[in-house]
């Protein structure tokens, strides 16, 4: 008996999943360790060693593309096939470009962290990848949306199950902003520097406009269709409201991609626009809250397993995170708050507190509960996952709360006046009262790191137990046969 | 076509048109109970998968 | 399974297409003015393209990654002002190939950093941030002073520039048009062909490293932001022009 035939056998295409699966979760561990290590870098500067390659400025793009692209994207990649198939109840379609779509997007992660490090940016925010690179994610997500749209039309269900829907306006809105926010003219075509085709306000705009809606869409909608899967599965209940969910993808597919204006709030772009984005900010709370009451509600019922099952926990608090996030946004899209909050610490506490807490915490939720589906046996240790959430719990708290402080501190120490009407502070003295807090945030960091170890090893055990068990079963089938 | 190219013009427009295709949207959800409880069956999709997993496991 | 609808292909279509509608409007309405509008730059004199020299230390600050770290975009506060100097306007950035207004203020706003330290200063800070300030959390740049610039490719840099919009000239006609928009000296400065030669001409009289031997990326870097924030004399401006636009 060959792997094949037990292959040709399944019900849905695994063998793609379990190859995003594996890379989430290896990409977790790099981009975490490196966001560590920058981190540190902050803390005690003697760590970037006066070499090019590991100097802040480099390695933070690192940071943010292995973790955001590699870690996130992988675990949308595994988590999208798996749902299309089994709520289409149909195998995927053309698995062969789905593999592509596989080794491409690996393929794009290695590239842009050897590129920056090298010193090749395009100098935005999370789209620092330079144009080749930037042309091969076109293809590769192009692939993607085929997959996906492809395996939606061969379903066998009448009805296209919500979550798809969330998985699908990420799969558009990254199109759209990945080709927008990326038209540059390059130097010449044997070099990877380019500039860009807008400039000034124009620019910043369609950053902004980028780099908010990868964090609304890359970032939120995805995994609120990850949620829209995987809670109620792993509850075993239906999710609270089905017409809830239906309204809250419209909204929240509309509303978000206005809301990018608010990161340019008393700079040079017009005020109108940054004033539109603030309002439709604010307005984004309901969509958001009526996501999270109706994850919280699907779960309300099975409280008695929150006991026992650390999956549950990990997917309650993801809910928790994301409840107190997406209120945290609008407060700092507010003018005044954000006159404040803008530059600071508090900005990058916000973003982990959603990229921590409701991102990494839903991504393990599921991951635990796939991961075992997959290969066909148990999570190998439940005890591990229990310490993994704890682990990234602490770190997660310990994160924001050191960021808080830092960040308001920072706020207020700049504008704050003495007297006779003079600066109080110079700009190093804010440096100087950060240290400890960066500290802090590094030694949060290694919380979450730690935590995220233990699940790569217990990963790696379960994996070995599950191709133990079919070998096993495959050979005592060729014996009895 | 002017009428509509001024922003003082297309602001409430905009916003009229938006407000009211949400208020279908909202009233074609909730609007009616039939229809609701057609929608609210669309809930249990997740749970029409398991299926070949159970003979799988019966199998051995 | 009871299940056996037939394929309904039209039902993802449509999803597809009303999402891609309900997705687009927010991007077009908010950016789209921006390129139509005409007052959303401000009629400034004094702001002009890079030199060379600079625009290649402006590659260098991209490629350092210093915008995580260093916003240029100085907001309209008091105490802002005290600590930089005049709010930022749209106009002094109008030729910044991407933008470097940076979300994060690490080390201070450098949006006007120029003429505010000595040359001697900021290659003794670049090379080792905590001689001079002793609390800062900044990595050090040897590498800056130690490595020769290249400026073999730095025409078709320039030419890629002038593509996206940059009055770089590459003809006779536009070089005639920088005169009269930025003055002689500068459209000098502006020609393509000559980039090389302007640039080592700069690196030269600017004697920005201290080592007038060879050109290095500390040349480049040290030029550029010596020449952030003082372009425009707000000494002939009055504030309410600035005020319409914002």
């Amino acid at each position: 008996m060959s792997a094949t035939n037990q292959a040709a056998a399944e019900q849905y295409d695994y063998d793609i999943i379990k190859k995003f699966s594996i890379m989430a979760v290896v990409w977790a561990v790099v981009g975490m360790f490196v966001g560590v290590y920058i981190a540190s870098e902050l803390a005690w500067p003697f760590l970037n060693f006066d070499s090019p390659y590991f100097s802040f400025g480099r390695f933070r793009p690192v940071h943010t593309g292995a973790v955001i692209f590699g870690f996130g994207g992988s675990a949308l990649f595994a988590t999208s096939y798996y749902v299309v198939q089994r709520t289409c109840q149909t195998r995927l379609f053309a698995p062969g470009l789905a593999t592509f779509t596989f080794w491409g997007w690996q393929a794009i992660i290695v590239m842009a962290a050897t590129s920056y490090v090298l010193g090749y940016s395009q100098g935005r925010e999370y789209a620092e990848m330079e144009w080749p690179i930037d042309i091969l994610i076109e293809i590769v997500w192009v692939s993607y949306l085929a997959v996906y749209v492809g395996t939606l039309m061969r379903r066998k269900q009448a009805h296209i199950y919500v979550a798809n829907w969330f998985y699908l306006s990420f799969i558009l809105a990254t199109a759209l902003l990945h080709t927008f926010n990326n038209l540059a003219v390059p130097v010449s075509m044997f070099t990877l520097k380019s500039y860009s085709l807008f400039s000034g306000t124009q620019d910043a705009m369609t950053q902004w406009w980028y780099g908010h809606n990868a964090v609304g869409f890359f970032l939120t909608a995805a995994f609120l269709g990850m949620m829209y899967y995987f809670v109620p599965k792993h509850a075993g209940r239906p999710v609270y409201s089905y017409r809830l969910s239906i309204v809250h993808f419209w909204a929240l597919s509309f509303m978000y991609m206005w809301v990018g204006t608010h990161h340019l709030h008393w700079t040079a772009l017009p005020d109108w626009a940054s004033t539109l984005g603030a309002t439709f900010s604010i307005m984004l709370l309901l969509p958001s809250w009526g996501g999270m009451i109706n994850g919280i509600m699907t779960l309300s019922g099975a409280w008695d397993k929150l006991r026992t099952d650390p999956i549950m926990r990990f997917m309650i608090v993801a809910l928790s995170f994301y409840g107190m996030s997406t209120f945290e946004g609008p407060l700092m899209s507010l003018k005044d708050v954000n006159a404040l909050s803008h530059y600071t610490d508090w900005t990058v506490g916000h973003v982990h507190s959603g990229a921590l807490g409701w991102v990494a915490m839903i991504s393990f939720g599921s991951l635990y509960h796939m991961i075992p589906r997959l290969w066909k046996t148990e999570m190998f240790s439940v005890k591990l996952i229990n310490m993994h959430f704890w682990l990234a719990t602490i770190g997660t708290l310990l994160y924001i709360t050191a960021m808080w402080i830092s960040g308001i501190s920072q706020g207020l120490m700049w504008r704050a006046f003495d007297d006779f009407g003079n600066l109080q502070y110079s700009f190093v003295e804010s440096v100087a009262a950060m240290h400890p807090f960066y500290a802090m945030r590094a030694i949060g960091g290694m919380f979450f790191l730690t935590g995220m170890l233990l699940m790569a090893y217990n990963v790696y055990q379960t994996i070995r137990q599950g191709v133990r068990a079919e070998v096993a079963s495959a050979r005592a089938a060729a014996a009895t046969a | 076509m002017e009428w509509f190219a001024d922003p003082e013009n297309a602001r409430p427009l905009g916003l009229l048109i938006f407000f009211i295709t949400f208020c279908l949207i909202v009233f074609w959800v909730y609007g009616s109970r039939k229809r609701g409880a057609k929608l609210e069956e669309y809930k249990n999709i997740p749970f029409l998968d398991d299926d070949e997993v159970k003979k799988d496991k019966s199998n051995g | 399974m009871s299940f056996k609808h037939e394929i309904v292909e039209t039902n993802a279509g449509v999803l597809l297409v009303l999402t891609m509608m309900a997705i687009s409007v927010g991007g077009l309405v908010e950016i789209a003015p921006l390129f139509f509008i005409k007052d959303t730059t401000e009629k400034v004199d004094g702001v002009r393209p890079y030199t060379p020299l600079e625009s290649r230390g402006r590659d260098l600050y991209v490629r350092e990654g210093c915008y995580l770290c260093h916003s240029q975009m100085i907001r309209p506060f008091r105490d802002e002002q005290l600590r930089y100097g005049h709010y930022s306007l749209a106009a002094e950035s109008k030729y910044d190939h991407p933008f470097q207004w940076g979300s994060k203020r690490t080390g201070p706003d450098l949006a006007r950093v120029g003429g505010k330290y000595s040359n001697e200063w900021h290659v003794q800070h670049l090379l080792s941030p905590r001689s001079v300030v002793p609390e800062s959390v900044m990595p050090n740049y040897p590498w800056l002073l130690e490595t020769k610039l290249d400026i073999s490719d730095v025409g078709d840099r320039m030419r890629a520039l002038r593509v996206v919009g940059v009055p770089y000239s590459a003809n006779q006609e536009e070089y005639d048009r920088n005169v009269k928009q930025f003055g002689e000296k500068v459209a000098k400065t502006l020609v393509i062909a000559d980039a090389q030669k302007n640039l080592v001409a700069q690196a030269q009289e600017g004697n920005y490293d201290g080592d007038r031997s060879s050109v290095s990326e500390m040349d480049a870097l040290v030029a550029y932001l010596q020449v952030l924030g003082t372009m425009v004399d707000f000494s002939k401006i009055k504030p309410e022009e600035l005020v319409k636009f914002r």
